[in-house]
This record gives C-alpha cells, sequence and structure tokens, in this order.
C-alpha cells in the first residue's frame, strides 16, 4: 500500500496525524494516543449537549453538501418510538478525493469513536457503514477493528460500560457512484438499486426502512471525537476565513501536481498556498492551467481564478466554483481539457441511475456531442446546445448528477472556450501536449 | 377545524384536502399537468421530470406529483420557466425513441405523442446517429415489449409490484443503458398483467393481440360491463364498424378502479362470431327455415298456449337482468322454474385494489340469475326437462335434455344455434352484450348498465325485447 | 494474493456449487442477523455469489431469490444496476484500472495499454486468450493521489505505471 507524506509545517495536524503510523490501526495503539476519550466524554453528557456541542463546532458535512453537521442531528426525533439509524457515509466515489480511505486505513478506531459518539447523541443503536465495493483493503482493516472494539466492549450491548447499546456495521456496496448520494445509499443498505429518492420524506423522518436516520460522511464523523475532548468553541475558532467554515478539512490534491496526497489544513487556507507550497506545485516545465478544488463535480477554475481563492465554503463560490468534497484536481497546460470534460462526461453517464430523464439521456447526449468534437466533426453551435442542455439539466432532477456534469461543461465552455473551438475548426487539441 | 388547504394554480383558486400532490391539486382545479410516472394508484415515484411546475418563492420547479399542497401556494405550470423545463424533457425523450409513430400501435393514443404536439419543440437537434437499437422481446403471452421505445416511466414495474403483487419486472442496468426486464424463469403471463400495456404512456408495451390490427382513431369506444366473470369491471368496448377490435378498462373507475384482467380483456372474440343466427327459424319439412319476426312470435305464442305445464328454463347466467326477468315471468305462466350454469376458472385476485379479483364464476348475471329466481340446479333441470311441457333456453347449450324418442317443444332464444338445439320448435336470434342495452348485478350486488357497441347481425333483437314481445302475445303485458 | 473465483466454473459443463450451503449458509445466516428484513442481505448474499463462482451466474441469480425469498427480476435488476458484480465470466484475473480524469491526467490509459499488451488482451473487456486476464476500465477508485490505482482480483494496487506492469502481473502468473 502506498504511503501518504510526512505532515507539511502549514498542515493542521487533526485527522490525519496518525496517517503512515501502523500501530494506530489497532486499538490499545489507538488508545496509547488518546483514543476513544472523546466517546468517554459524550457517554457522561447528555445527548442534547452533545448535539449542541457539535452545533458550536460549525461542522459541515465533509462529503461535499455541507450541511451542518449538529443541524443535521437535530432533525432526529427526540422521543425514540423504534429504531434509530446512523449511517456513515464511506462511498467515497468522487473523483479527485481519497481521504475517506486514509481515515479508514490508517485510524479506523477515529471513525468508530466517531460513530459512537453521532449513535449516542442521535439515539441509534445500529450503525451502518457503508463502504464502497472497491475499498478491500479499508473494509478488511475497519472489520478488525470493530471486531476488536466489540471484544473490548466498546462497542456492543453495553457501550463502555455505560449504557446504550452501539452495533457498527459494514456493508459492502458493489461500483456505484450514485450510491454515495445519501439516499441512494440508504436505498443499498436496504437491497435495491441505489436510486435515490424524492424527499419529502427526509432521511430524519423516515430513512432506512422508514425509520430516523442520520447520514454522515467519514471525515465528519472522524472529527467529532476531537470536538468532544476540546469542545465545539475550540472546533469553532480553526477558522481562517468565513467564520461559516470552521475546523480542519483533508484536501486531496490529485493529477498534474508534484506532491499529490492528502493535506490537512484549516478553513480558510488559500488554495494557491495549498497547490504550490504544500503539494509542490507543478511538475517541472509545466504551468497550472485550471483547477477543480472541491472533486470533478465543481466548476473549473483558471490559474487566475485560483490566483486569490480561499479554501472554504464561502471563498471557492467567490471565486467562481464550490469546496465539494474538497478532492483538489489539477490540471496543467499539457491536459487537453476537452478530452477530461468528455471523460468526465463518460463518467456522469455511466454513473446515472436512470431515473430521472434529463440526467439520463442528457449525459448520454452531452457525451456523444464531445466525442464526436474530439473526433474531428464538431461544429461551433455544439458549444450553445451543449450549454442549453446543461441548462436543462440543472435544479430539475431528484438528485444533483446531472447539475454536476452541466456545470463541469459549462464551467469548461466558458473558460477554456478557446479549447473548445480549436477543435471544432480543426479537429485536433489545442493544448500544449 | 377543515383539513383543506387553499392554494392557486395558473391563476385559478383550488381547496383540496391536505395531502394531495400539487398535480392532482391542479387537476381538480382544470388544470391539467403533462406527465409520465405518475398514476393515480401507483405509488409516487417523481422520476420522469415531466410534471414540473413552478412555485412562487421556490428556487427550483417542483415535481408536483410528488409535492404535496401547501396553504397559499402560487402554483404556475404554464410559466414560461415550466413550460421550458418540460420541452426539455420532451427533447431528452426523442433523442433515443424512435419516430416509429407510422408503425406503432400507440399512435393517436399516445402521450408522447400528445404532449410534444402541445409543448414540445417543432425540430430535433439531435445528430448523433445511429439510434440506439435493442430488438423487441415477448414479456409474456399477450405482452410485448418494444425497448426502443420504452421511456423508463416504470409504471409496469410499479403495477406488477404493488398493485398486482408479483414483482416480476424490473428495471435492469444503469443510465441510458437501463431497460425493463421480465423474470428469467417465466412469463408474464399473470391474470392481470395486461394493465401494462394500458398503462405504458407509449407504445412500448403492447399487446400481440391488437398489433397492427387497427388505428387509435378508427375505434369507436363503448361503455360496457365486462362478461368475462361476476366482478362487474367497467370496460369499454373499442369497436370499428361491426367488430369488437379490443376491450380496455372503461373510462369511469367502476369497481375496478381503471384495470381489468386478461380473460376480459382478450375475451371478446364470442363477440365477433360469424356463425350467428341471422332470422328467426322455424322447421319445415325437417329443415329450419326463416322467418320473418310476426309469423315466428306468433308461433311461438301458439306454442306456449297449447303446451302442458310444468315449463323449463335453461338459461344462461350471461343474460341481461331484463332478459332473465321476462324469462321468468314467462315461465312462471307454465308454472315453470328454470336454472343456470356457471363455467368456473381460479379465482386471481388483484391485491392492490380492494375487493378486486378475476371470480371463479366464469359469467356476468349470476345474481341477476338468482334475482330472477334461477337456480344452480341445471342437472336436476336437464332432467325434469324430459317430461316437461315446453323447455325454454336463453343462449344456452340444452345438450343432454332430448332422451330419444320423445320430443318435448323446446324455444330457444340464442345468438348462435347450437346442434342440440336443431330440433327446436322455433328459434329467436338475440343480441349478444355489444349489441344491446341491459344491466347486470355484479358479485356484490351491485346493478351496472351496459350500452350497445354495435349493430347486430341480420335480424337479431335483445331477448329482453323478444321476451316481452312474447309475454305481450300471451296478454301477460310487460311493460316495454 | 486474491483470486477472482474465476477458476470455479473452469472446465466444461461442471456444475457450479451452491452458494448458500453448508458454510455458506451459516456466513449468510450471520449476515441476515445485521439487517431487519432478508432483502437487505442481497448485496452481500451477490458478493457470495460471486466469490464462489466468479461471477453472478444466472444459478446464483436462481438461489439468492430463493433463499431470499425475492423474485428473478428483482435479484436481476439490483444485480446489474452495480457495476462490480460481473454478468459473465472473466479470465482467472480481473484487473480493473481507474481512467477517470485524475488518473487519466497522469497517464492511466498508458497503464491500460501496458496490460493489454502483457496480458494479450485484444481489447478491453475481453478475456485473454488463455484465460488468465481480463482488463477492464473502471471510473474513480478513490485513490487518485497514488495514480494509477488498479484493482486485481481483491487486491486493491496503488501507483501503478506502465512501466511496473509487468512485475504487477509477475505475481498473478
Amino acid at each position: 500500500m502506498g504511503y501518504p507524506h510526512p505532515s507539511h509545517p502549514r498542515e493542521t495536524v487533526l485527522l490525519s496525524r496518525y496517517f503512515g503510523d501502523a500501530e494506530a490501526r489497532g486499538y490499545d495503539g489507538w488508545i496509547k494516543r488518546g483514543g476513544y476519550q472523546g466517546l468517554e466524554k459524550a457517554l457522561g453528557t447528555s445527548r442534547e449537549q452533545v448535539i449542541e456541542e457539535v452545533k458550536t463546532s460549525g461542522i459541515r458535512g465533509r462529503g461535499g453538501a455541507g450541511f451542518p453537521a449538529g443541524m443535521k442531528w437535530s432533525f432526529m426525533p427526540k422521543e425514540r418510538n423504534g429504531p434509530h439509524y446512523l449511517c456513515c457515509n464511506a462511498d467515497e466515489g468522487e473523483p479527485g478525493t481519497f481521504k475517506d480511505r486514509e481515515i479508514m486505513r490508517w485510524t479506523p478506531h477515529a471513525l468508530i469513536e466517531g460513530c459512537a459518539i453521532a449513535a449516542y447523541a442521535i439515539q441509534a443503536e445500529q450503525v451502518y457503514i457503508y463502504i464502497r465495493g472497491e475499498f478491500t483493503e479499508a473494509i478488511a482493516i475497519m472489520q478488525r477493528a470493530i471486531d476488536e472494539a466489540r471484544a473490548k466492549g466498546v462497542l456492543g450491548p453495553n457501550c463502555m460500560g455505560r449504557g446504550p447499546r452501539i452495533e457498527v456495521m459494514i456493508h459492502r456496496g458493489a461500483g456505484a457512484y450514485i450510491c454515495g448520494e445519501e439516499t441512494a445509499l440508504m436505498n443499498s443498505i436496504e437491497g435495491r438499486r441505489g436510486n435515490p429518492r424524492i424527499r419529502p420524506p427526509f432521511p430524519a423522518q423516515a430513512g432506512l426502512w422508514g425509520r430516523p436516520t442520520t447520514i454522515n460522511n467519514v471525515e465528519t464523523l472522524s472529527a467529532v471525537p476531537h470536538i468532544m475532548v476540546k469542545g465545539g468553541a475550540w472546533y469553532k475558532g480553526l477558522s481562517l476565513s468565513s467564520p461559516k467554515s470552521t475546523g480542519t478539512k483533508l484536501f486531496s490534491v490529485c493529477g498534474s501536481i508534484a506532491k499529490p496526497g492528502n493535506y490537512e489544513v484549516t478553513m480558510g487556507f488559500p488554495l494557491k498556498d495549498l497547490l504550490f507550497d504544500l503539494a509542490g506545485g507543478m511538475k517541472p516545465g509545466r504551468r497550472l492551467k485550471a483547477v477543480q478544488p472541491g472533486g470533478c463535480s465543481v466548476p473549473f477554475i483558471t490559474a487566475q481564478e485560483a490566483e486569490g481563492a480561499l479554501l472554504d465554503y464561502e471563498g471557492c463560490v467567490a471565486a467562481g466554483t464550490q469546496l465539494g468534497s474538497g478532492g483538489a484536481i489539477v490540471y496543467d497546460d499539457s491536459v487537453d481539457i476537452v478530452y477530461q470534460v468528455s471523460r468526465l462526461a463518460r463518467f456522469y453517464a455511466h454513473e446515472s441511475c436512470a431515473q430521472c430523464t434529463q440526467c439520463r439521456e442528457g449525459t448520454a447526449w452531452t457525451l456523444r456531442i464531445l466525442q464526436r468534437i474530439l473526433r474531428g466533426e464538431g461544429r461551433m453551435d455544439d458549444l450553445g446546445l451543449l450549454l442549453d442542455l446543461g441548462e436543462q439539466m440543472t435544479g430539475k432532477t431528484i438528485c444533483v448528477l446531472s447539475d454536476s456534469c452541466a456545470v463541469v461543461v459549462a464551467s469548461a465552455i466558458q473558460k477554456f472556450r478557446p479549447d473548445f473551438e480549436a477543435y471544432v475548426r480543426s479537429g485536433r487539441s489545442g493544448a500544449a501536449g | 377545524m377543515s383539513d383543506l388547504v387553499k392554494l392557486t394554480i395558473d391563476g385559478r383558486e383550488a381547496q383540496v384536502p391536505k395531502g394531495t400532490s400539487v398535480l392532482e391539486a391542479a387537476r381538480l382545479a382544470g388544470v391539467f399537468v403533462p406527465h409520465y410516472c405518475y398514476h393515480p394508484s401507483l405509488p409516487v415515484v417523481g422520476a420522469c421530470r415531466m410534471c414540473l411546475v413552478e412555485v412562487e418563492g421556490w428556487p427550483k420547479l417542483a415535481a408536483s406529483c410528488a409535492t404535496p399542497v401547501a396553504e397559499g401556494m402560487v402554483v404556475k405550470v404554464s410559466s414560461p420557466q415550466a413550460r421550458a423545463a418540460r420541452r426539455g424533457v420532451l427533447e431528452f425523450l426523442l433523442i433515443n425513441h424512435p419516430l416509429d409513430c407510422p408503425i406503432c400501435d400507440q399512435a393517436g393514443e399516445c402521450d408522447l405523442q400528445d404532449y410534444v404536439f402541445l409543448e414540445g419543440r417543432a425540430d430535433s437537434r439531435y445528430t448523433e446517429y445511429p439510434k440506439r437499437f435493442n430488438p423487441a422481446r415477448e414479456f409474456g403471452p399477450d405482452v410485448l415489449y418494444v425497448q426502443n421505445r420504452c421511456i423508463l416511466c416504470t409504471r409496469c414495474v410499479r403495477f406488477m409490484d404493488h398493485v398486482a403483487g408479483e414483482a416480476v419486472l424490473s428495471v435492469s442496468e444503469r443510465g441510458d443503458r437501463a431497460y425493463i426486464g421480465v423474470d428469467s424463469g417465466r412469463a408474464l403471463d399473470h391474470a392481470w398483467a395486461g394493465n401494462v400495456v394500458d398503462l405504458c404512456p407509449v407504445g412500448s408495451l403492447i399487446s400481440k393481440d391488437f398489433l397492427h390490427k387497427a388505428r387509435a382513431w378508427e375505434l369507436d369506444r363503448t361503455e360496457s360491463v365486462c362478461p368475462g366473470c361476476t366482478q362487474g369491471c367497467a370496460v369499454s368496448l373499442e369497436t370499428r364498424g361491426d367488430a369488437v377490435v379490443r376491450i380496455r378498462p372503461g373510462r369511469s373507475a367502476g369497481v375496478n378502479r381503471g384495470f381489468i384482467c386478461d380473460v376480459g380483456r382478450l375475451g371478446y372474440g364470442p363477440l365477433n362470431r360469424t356463425d350467428r343466427i341471422e332470422t328467426p327459424l322455424v322447421p319445415e319439412a325437417g329443415r329450419l327455415v326463416p322467418a320473418d319476426w310476426d309469423s315466428a312470435l306468433e308461433r311461438t305464442a301458439d306454442l306456449l298456449r297449447s303446451a302442458k305445464a310444468p315449463w323449463v328454463g335453461l338459461v344462461s347466467a350471461g343474460a341481461s337482468c331484463e332478459a332473465l326477468e321476462a324469462a321468468a315471468k314467462l315461465l312462471a305462466l307454465g308454472g315453470g322454474s328454470g336454472a343456470f350454469r356457471v363455467p368456473e376458472g381460479p379465482e386471481v385476485p388483484l391485491p392492490g385494489v380492494p375487493d378486486l379479483a378475476l371470480r371463479k364464476e366464469r359469467a356476468p348475471n349470476v345474481q341477476g340469475a338468482l334475482a330472477a329466481g334461477f337456480a344452480r340446479s341445471w342437472e336436476e333441470c336437464l332432467a325434469r326437462a324430459r317430461g316437461a311441457g315446453l323447455v325454454l333456453v336463453l343462449d344456452e347449450d340444452p345438450a343432454g335434455i332430448e332422451p330419444p324418442g320423445e320430443s318435448v317443444p323446446l324455444v330457444y332464444v340464442g345468438t348462435a344455434l347450437p346442434e342440440s338445439a336443431r330440433g327446436a320448435a322455433v328459434v329467436l336470434p338475440c343480441t349478444s352484450v355489444a349489441e344491446e342495452e341491459g344491466s347486470f348485478v355484479n358479485l356484490r350486488g351491485m346493478r351496472q348498465s351496459y350500452r350497445q357497441a354495435k349493430a347486430p347481425p341480420g335480424m337479431a333483437r335483445p331477448a329482453a325485447w323478444i321476451l316481452a314481445e312474447v309475454l305481450a302475445a300471451l296478454g301477460a303485458g310487460v311493460p316495454a | 494474493m486474491s483470486h477472482s473465483g474465476a477458476g470455479a466454473q473452469a472446465s466444461g459443463g461442471a456444475a457450479l456449487p451452491k452458494v448458500f450451503e453448508g458454510q455458506g449458509r451459516s456466513e449468510l445466516d450471520a449476515i441476515l442477523e445485521k439487517y431487519p428484513n432478508r432483502q437487505a442481505a442481497l448485496l452481500p448474499a451477490l458478493w457470495m455469489v460471486q466469490r464462489s463462482h466468479g461471477w453472478v451466474s444466472p444459478e446464483g441469480i436462481v438461489e439468492t431469490a430463493e433463499t431470499l425469498d425475492l423474485t428473478l427480476a428483482y435479484v436481476k435488476g439490483v444485480a446489474t444496476f452495480y457495476t462490480m458484480y460481473r454478468q459473465h465470466p472473466v479470465g482467472r484475473n480481473f484487473v480493473a484500472v481507474c481512467t477517470t480524469s485524475p488518473c487519466s491526467v497522469c497517464g492511466a490509459e498508458a497503464v491500460v495499454e501496458a496490460l493489454l499488451k502483457a496480458t494479450g488482451c485484444g481489447r478491453v473487456g475481453e478475456t485473454s486468450p488463455d484465460g488468465k486476464w481480463t482488463v477492464v476500465e473502471t471510473e474513480c477508485l478513490g485513490a487518485c493521489g497514488f495514480a494509477t490505482p488498479v484493482l486485481v482480483n481483491d487486491d486493491f494496487i496503488e501507483g501503478v505505471t506502465a512501466e511496473s506492469v509487468p512485475a504487477l502481473l509477475e505475481r498473478y502468473r
């Protein structure tokens, strides 16, 4: 397996502290490193207070949606009239993102601890960790850690001897990006096709098997023990720019970059510094052309736009993109943007669940037009057509997969129009190659 | 406090029960919202995205089938934005949909044709030819799946799962490779499976029976009651000229809520039989020869006046209430009574609709026959007929009553002439359920009328009329 | 070192083993404990079928449907939704290479080419003439910083390059 890089001095190391530390994987090693103190503390606090602490921290969903986690937990019914469920979203399918796998394979107990605290807070006795089927190594490591935690009484009928029943089970996915969408994830656990559900009802009212359910991302849950130990106010204070974006974030930097890997920085950290300082900048002789800072489903921004961009939810929006999952995909000037846009369209067309007409047909149509352009058979009005199709694919479907395809194509045409026009005119890429 | 919700749809005010969808509220207010996947008898999925409407104050368009009404909501179905979105859906549907209209049975009653005509683009911007091609597949004895035309609304899947209770259809694959698959071990042969053809908004699921038989706009539609069993489903007899070409669920919901079983659906064959009795017949020199109504009725009255009691009746449980009541009156004049028999078959409920099944007793008017005083004792009646003064047969096969050497006068009123009635003293041709007005009583005692869908053959008349005329001739005066 | 289980359907006409009998039944029972109904055990059950048969075979689908009391159409609908459930037999080793943009930018296509050449597979998706390999392209494997990740059977291998392909394949020959 690959090993992560040693931490850069400008990183704020919180979740990634023990990446690369094999001993941290085991229960004893984790305890030695201060593990399970958050859970200990939580169990001694009321559920309401735990939720308050998470609310205070301001932590927002790290899977891409950025919804305040504490608020999400507070949507669960206060009165428990039957099972409540917690789902941990470890489907990590967003291209460009590879942080949750690291958390699971280096610090599995951190995730278990976060799950247990969340389960306690929302009165769930069953936790399903939905791990994508391809993560064979992470699944094995998580299962070993869960078995250990059970054996040590952290999980089971009497969590840490303090009362609540908390069982954690792994549900293995089988190759569907769309199952990272929280309602599709629930359908998949139920043994169905991974179709996103219409809302209402919302998961907190009726989720898994019609029961109140909360779904949280791996990174979000792994931060919770820290919030318990050091307090929500402390976490809230970790913010370099917008006060609505707090804490640390693992940014998965990949693509045309010298030192790809996960870098943990405080929210509001400058994108430019992440790429050029922490991640080593461009490969020799190359210039930055474009970046998608939040995974492949966010708008492209140019090198110029990346100049002043700050890595938090508000900062990315101000720069014309989105923070998303924090998977920063870097494209240098050797990249054929038109080809990469078509490759992403191919991704979306492949992953569409087929429910909504605009997504099912639109992603495929978009792909075919782009492939035709790449073959040298493009026409100028194809670009206007692509933008128009994208308009029809935005804000009209059950989930945002089609919106993502539309935003990728639209931002690329908007910002790299000459590249597309070069293909239409000459049938070839204009890239430096 | 009332749980009615007030809202405005395209400027019209509506007051609907809480929990109603915006789409249904619009319908109640007289505003139609185009849709595919939504159907009142199926669970809502909000997948086709055709029913998108604008709601004032909302950042995104709403799928009206999946959006519950809220007090004070202002819904715009015809706004430019909503129309543009629906036009978008139609454009997307047409890129893979083959232009099969000239050879597609759904033409003229196709929701894709209709909505494109109403709200779609006049041109196509799709140039990524060739279009995908998939061969058609037989799903069952009658249902054909033309995969190319499928718009994946999943009505068929949800019907079989939630209404028929047998999940034998499913969506396979993902994205634009998705298609409807059938349970590989069996065919789509559920007794209620034919409804998927009605539910399919386009010509993807079609009936092999109806394949290329007629164009939708050539058909006349008449509301009737299914003669297949005692359930009494509301059906529509669809005729072209003098032939019944298709039977579909009736316009009104009826007891069957818009669904019919395959026995009723595909059982119209007898309504088109060509070996009908076309004129009254009387025996002459050992043969049956045509006669006019006046003389035939005269002959019948004479027979009855001279026949000794008791008379015996053998009647069909598929005859109208009016005919059965008249037959009973007639038999009473001769101190007689009669019986009926009912063919039987397996009972197959449709679980998703309360109290709906293909019933065991496969005749439409068992209750009507019982109410008129007829009994189920067919065999016993046959035996009594041997010693009777007269036998009156109402559209049944009287085989088994003529022991050799004896002759009991037989008055035969029927649609076709069975071998066993060739020795009848008089044959009076009557109309079938498609050729008359009348009523049946279903198994729950509900009396329902049916209307005439096509012209009777030759000189055939409704059995109720025939028997009323006979009664009148006998001075027993039945009001017409 | 993992295997794709493809060997299970090797030589001519040998019947595929029952999946949910004996130890398989115990394993399924343990899985059923984790869920409130049988339908939810479907994805894990299909994994068991693929592990045993090398792919989600028709026999496996029938056995799964019967065991979990689901219709065949339903099981097929679910099995064909998820890319990792193979719908036909594959080579003894199943090689899946990520070629989505982050890896494409790092030369994933060259890795695919190298694999096709080294395995003797004519094209992506085809099984090699000697039955030992099938190479497919897959979407993002979630290891973009360790381009190019390759799944060989159950082994998740990071940082594969065109140059390192021969050595990688040696481990599975």
